[in-house]
């Protein structure tokens, strides 16, 4: 881990939590007393997970177009386009598809087919007019 | 004579039989009314699997319509557009636009934040709004709540009244008697349309069950009317058995009778599948339906699946026809699927020629 670096804030709340778990296992093992986590039947790791996830229309990365409720793809959307603007247009998750409620609404103009008409839609960036 | 008389009387009566019928208007049918990208209503005759016309609604670009609410004659169609800034009302005969809102003034943007009804009048059309100050420093969110306008207040309406409700309310939905109008969200509240005073709040997010966790519920389809029932499946945990047991987690269904106001939460299975959104049989009511990759038949006075099959693709919306004889699955890509609600075998589909996708836009029966 210490050759690797962390490139966002999760990644690196992430990297200390793991360091104190393993500070509090060598602790636990020189006799010196139960964890001092607040959170008492919490790891510092998924303490980590709980605190990152954000609901609603903001840069979250929840699994759904990844990874089905039950951890597996069988029940993801089929096929992908099916959920393409389903996804985009109340911007659900707009971390994978652009908001094209706010930020980027001429986004699929001009691509009315998911279907037929994906390779028009383009990546978007942050506007520095923002 | 007397012979003349009998053997003239049956072309006499058949005449009268004819001419009566002629006299009589022709017999309402059903009609499915949807969405379509960028800018498109599409009213579908669906006993005839054609479609009937296609609208352009002016100024309609955007995302593409998303909520649709018939007016309860049917001869007006609401659709939430213009990236959810504005509703347009559209005349199903003419398609003459003969209602228009647009929500944004000034520094406020104002977002039709997805749910929206109509009285049982069809005198009021009632839109959940969420209001933000685009001020030079910062965005002010202000609080969210219901306008009130008047539908023969044509184009340019503007709100003759608001009151204050939930965030996160997704849908709005109407007693048949109009004198509730419910915002559902995390709970349900049930408000007085005509003075926003809170009439009730029934628990979903908050429900009290006990040895259950709090149900995760996810709906943004208005269809209800066949049935005047709104109904809404939910995931939930068995707090009293371990996590690792398949059977601690749970799929339910919320139905609201919105003629009653009575809800019920029966769970029907150990989740096993996902379901988007679901639709109540008017004339079988104990049957509910329900559509994402999957077609699930449920008996929901029991709490039992009664049956599950795979659709060809994923759809959103769903919708029974008025004699409870066919389900039409749409809301995504460009075609409605109809099944038979008795086997779940497929009997047709309806296709859009132009390909447009219907995004997430409703998908809504009316009689015509």
């Amino acid at each position: 881990m210490k050759r690797l670096k962390s490139l966002n804030k999760k990644a690196d709340l992430l990297e200390k939590a793991l360091d104190r778990e393993a500070g509090q296992a060598t602790d636990q093992t020189a006799g010196e007393g139960k964890s001092s986590d607040p959170n008492d039947g919490q790891t510092a790791v998924e303490e980590v997970y709980t605190m990152s996830t954000i609901a609603g229309c903001t840069s979250t990365l929840d699994p759904g177009w990844e990874v089905d409720p039950f951890g597996g793809t069988a029940f993801l959307c089929q096929p992908m386009e099916a959920d393409l603007y389903g996804c985009s247009d109340p911007c659900w998750w707009p971390a994978q598809v652009p908001d094209t409620i706010n930020t980027y609404p001429d986004w699929n103009a001009g691509a009315a087919s998911a279907q037929h008409d994906w390779r028009k839609l383009q990546s978007v960036f942050p506007k520095g007019d923002k | 004579m007397k012979q003349l008389f009998k053997s003239v009387a049956p072309a006499l009566a058949a005449l009268a039989a004819v001419a009566a019928l002629a006299t009589q208007p022709a017999a309402a049918k059903d009609y499915l009314l949807t969405g379509l990208k960028p800018d498109k209503l599409a009213l579908v005759d669906i006993g005839a699997r054609e479609i009937e016309r296609i609208y352009t609604i002016p100024d309609g670009a955007g995302a593409g319509p998303f909520t649709i609410t018939p007016a309860p004659d049917g001869r007006v169609a609401y659709a939430l557009v213009n990236h959810w800034e504005s509703v347009s009302g559209i005349d199903l005969d003419t398609g003459e636009e003969v209602f228009r809102a647009n929500f944004s003034t000034g520094d406020t943007r104002i977002k039709g934040a997805i749910a929206m009804e109509i009285s049982p009048d069809g005198k009021e059309l009632y839109v959940f709004q969420s209001p933000v100050k685009l001020l030079l420093g910062e965005y002010q969110v202000q609080d969210t709540r219901v306008a009130v306008f008047n539908t023969a207040d044509g184009i340019g309406a503007e709100p003759v009244r608001t009151f204050p409700a939930p965030r996160r309310t997704a849908l709005l939905s109407s007693s048949t008697d109009g004198k509730k109008l419910y915002a559902i969200g995390w709970d349900i509240t049930a408000f007085d349309p005509q003075t926003g005073e809170v009439l009730e709040v029934l628990g979903v997010r908050n429900w009290d069950r006990e040895n259950y966790s709090e149900p995760d519920v996810l709906d943004v389809w208005p269809q209800w009317e066949q049935a005047s029932t709104f109904s809404t499946p939910y995931y939930t945990l068995r707090t009293d058995m371990s996590m690792e047991d398949p059977d601690a987690w749970k799929t339910g269904m919320l139905t609201l009778d919105l003629h009653s106001g009575e809800m019920v939460q029966r769970d029907f299975e150990s989740t096993a599948a996902i379901i988007f959104s679901t639709v109540v049989n008017p004339v079988r009511r104990n049957e509910a339906y329900g559509v994402y990759t999957q077609l699930s038949k449920i008996d929901v006075a029991k709490g039992e699946l009664v049956k599950r099959i795979d659709l060809d693709h994923t759809y959103y919306a769903v919708n029974v026809s008025s004699d409870g004889s066919e389900l039409y699955a749409g809301g995504t890509m460009n075609d409605i699927a109809i099944y038979d609600t008795e086997t779940l075998e497929k009997k047709g589909e309806v296709r859009f020629p132009g390909g447009q996708d219907m995004g997430v836009a409703s998908l809504r029966v009316i009689e015509r």
